[in-house]
């Protein structure tokens, strides 16, 4: 896996190797497979997120963040479903639709709690999951990411459609703001905390699982399903329970956002959303739980930087992810520790080698 | 009764036929080789036996449990583990991850059990590992644990196929040509482990292209020739059996 074609080592690499040997200090590191554990740099992680709207204290970024937190529960799960068990789907923004307009209906016109609605639309959205889960799931490769894209926009079809539960096209405005036992989050600032908050309690949930007898299912299953089931593995159902899993993680981002943005559209949870999900997790790095993560963070920063060129937003948006992909289609987290874990290994062996012990 | 029995199993592709009533049995704690020229059904026959693919009649009994029609991974619960012909590991995972996936299913729990990673998780996890790393002491395999399944040389990466297998502690063991791609050590090496899980209980059903390894561990030998079985007994029956001679000398000489 280490690029093995430049051996030659450059003393100019020796320039990079103080900021990348930081970077190795927090960025994961993705080829160490069997140390799956929680590490040191967990820690570190967690420190950043909790003191970085403290040290920026800027409504902007706040917002930035907030969005951010909710985009990478999304891609969180579907990163499981697509980096570890190696199936596609493209209807992943009709999960967190359901989860939004789940916590809309439930509050606004049964006067639920949003508390209560949030498990709600988690429930609700894992349910569709698995009805719809059941047939489509036998399918493989680009059949499942037809059938899925179909699911998304017959979700689209049927929220304009049905008018009087949904509002239509127009949606449902005025959702309150999330609350628990009295303690209502209308700012930016603890909005991020419970977004964030959420997203870490479902990222060591993943983690956990990613890291023993299901994650290595889940891989057995992307490698090989003859091999998968040749040890017992019922690979219909453990793509079953993860299509299932990422789409419950969908619909509590979904009522999440519901709750944030006070409102619920269709336009919302169209097909842009699905392909800005998938590339979240294609960029941050396929099989690895942090890559969807930094990938939420990078494009949501990179949306908003591009906001203020209204009329050439699209076209630098989509030359930056070519670009993205061209020079890192393994992910950005994935490339950057490759070069980093090489530069050390070799910097190691080197001292070896000068001593004369290798 | 036999640990496996087979009954007059048919098998065809578009018209071709692959199996032509086939019946066969293995007793407990044999090693029971089939061998054939290429194209005889002896793949055809192994995925029927794991479920991978369904025979048109006939019926196989495993554990006197009739899995005809089982779907292939209910199959492998009961006890049944393979490897095969084209090397399946998970060149995505780690060595001992190869392995400890093949115990998935001694492995108990559900998904909610790990994601909340309850205290009893956390044991059987350690223990899975432990016994993960003696399996791959006992095939040698221990010194590259840690490096990933894809970067092993060929001849390892059969071991793992055949460790991982042993993980499942199967009681029948199919092996779909072990040997084919090995060097004469590796194949000695082979023999000898196959020999040492016999030893423990384990029953081996091989298929195997290379007739000399076959001849030396098995207890008894089957022939398919383009589908029927025309020779079954001790090695030494069988290799004097005039139609045996007569199928190997036609078909690919080389192989005997």
């Amino acid at each position: 896996m280490v690029e093995t074609k430049k051996s030659e080592f450059r003393k100019r690499d020796l320039l990079y190797l103080v900021p990348l040997w930081f970077l190795s200090l927090i960025a994961p590191d993705p080829y160490l497979y069997h140390k799956k554990g929680f590490k040191k740099k967990d820690l570190f992680y967690l420190g950043a997120i909790c003191l970085a709207p403290l040290i920026w204290s800027d409504q902007h970024f706040h917002h930035l963040m907030v969005l951010a937190g909710i985009y990478a529960i999304l891609s969180l799960g579907l990163s499981l479903f697509m980096g570890y068990a190696g199936q596609i789907s493209l209807g992943h923004a009709a999960f967190f639709g359901i989860g939004a307009y789940t916590t809309a209906i439930l509050t606004i016109q049964y006067a639920l709690p949003t508390f209560v609605a949030f498990w709600a639309s988690s429930v609700s959205a894992a349910v569709i999951a698995y009805l719809i889960g059941r047939p489509i799931l036998k399918l493989k490769g680009y059949f499942l990411a037809l059938a899925t894209l179909g699911f998304g926009e017959i979700f689209q079809v049927i929220i304009r459609e049905s008018t009087d539960l949904t509002g239509g096209v127009i949606g449902i405005f005025g959702i309150p703001w999330f609350s628990l036992m009295g303690f209502s989050f209308d700012t930016y600032l603890k909005q991020y905390y419970l977004a964030w908050g959420v997203l870490i309690g479902l990222f060591i949930f993943s983690k956990n699982l990613v890291r023993s007898k299901v994650g290595r299912a889940l891989s057995a299953v992307a490698a090989s399903e003859d091999a998968a089931s040749s040890v017992g593995i019922n690979v219909p159902r453990i793509k079953l329970e993860i299509f299932v899993l990422g789409a419950a993680f969908a619909g509590l981002a979904g009522s999440l956002f519901a709750c944030f943005m006070s409102i619920a559209n269709p336009e919302a949870f169209s097909l842009g959303l699905t392909v800005l999900i998938v590339m979240m997790v294609i960029l941050g790095g396929m099989g690895n739980l942090y890559g969807p993560i930094a990938g939420a963070i990078l494009l949501t920063w990179l949306m908003d930087i591009l906001s203020k060129y209204q009329e050439y937003s699209l076209p630098i948006y989509s030359v930056i992810l070519i670009l993205l992909l061209l020079f890192f289609p393994d992910g950005i987290g994935t490339r950057l520790n490759v070069r980093i874990i090489y530069l050390i290994g070799y910097w190691a062996k080197k001292k070896k080698r000068d001593e004369g012990k290798l | 009764m036999s640990l496996l029995s087979i009954e007059s199993v048919t098998k065809e592709y578009d018209g071709i036929r692959a199996l032509e009533r086939v019946s066969l049995k293995v007793e407990k704690r044999s090693i029971k080789g089939l061998i054939g020229p290429n194209g005889a059904g002896k793949s055809t026959l192994f995925h029927l036996i794991s479920g991978v693919e369904k025979p048109d009649s006939g019926k196989i009994y495993f554990k006197e449990r009739e899995i005809t029609s089982m779907p292939s991974h209910e199959i492998s619960a009961l006890g049944m583990g393979r490897t095969f012909q084209t090397l399946q590991i998970w060149g995505n995972m780690t060595v001992v991850e190869n392995v400890m996936a093949g115990m998935n299913r001694r492995l108990k729990g559900g998904l909610f059990s790990y994601g909340l990673w309850l205290p009893w998780i956390r044991r059987s996890e350690r223990e899975a590992l432990k016994e993960a790393k003696e399996i791959l002491n006992s095939l040698g395999l221990l010194g590259k644990w840690e490096s990933m399944a894809s970067q092993l040389p060929y001849g390892k990466q059969k071991l793992l196929e055949l460790g991982r297998a042993l993980a499942m502690k199967p009681e029948l063991l199919l092996l779909d040509e072990p040997a084919s791609g090995l060097t004469f050590t590796e194949m000695r090496q082979l023999s000898e482990k196959i020999l040492l899980i016999r030893q423990e209980g384990v029953t081996v059903f091989i298929v195997e292209h290379h007739m000399g390894m076959v001849m030396e561990i098995a207890d008894e030998i089957a022939v398919l020739h383009n589908g029927e079985l025309i020779a079954e007994g001790t090695p030494e029956a069988v290799r004097r059996h005039p139609q045996v001679i007569e199928a190997y000398l036609k078909g690919k000489g080389a192989d005997a």
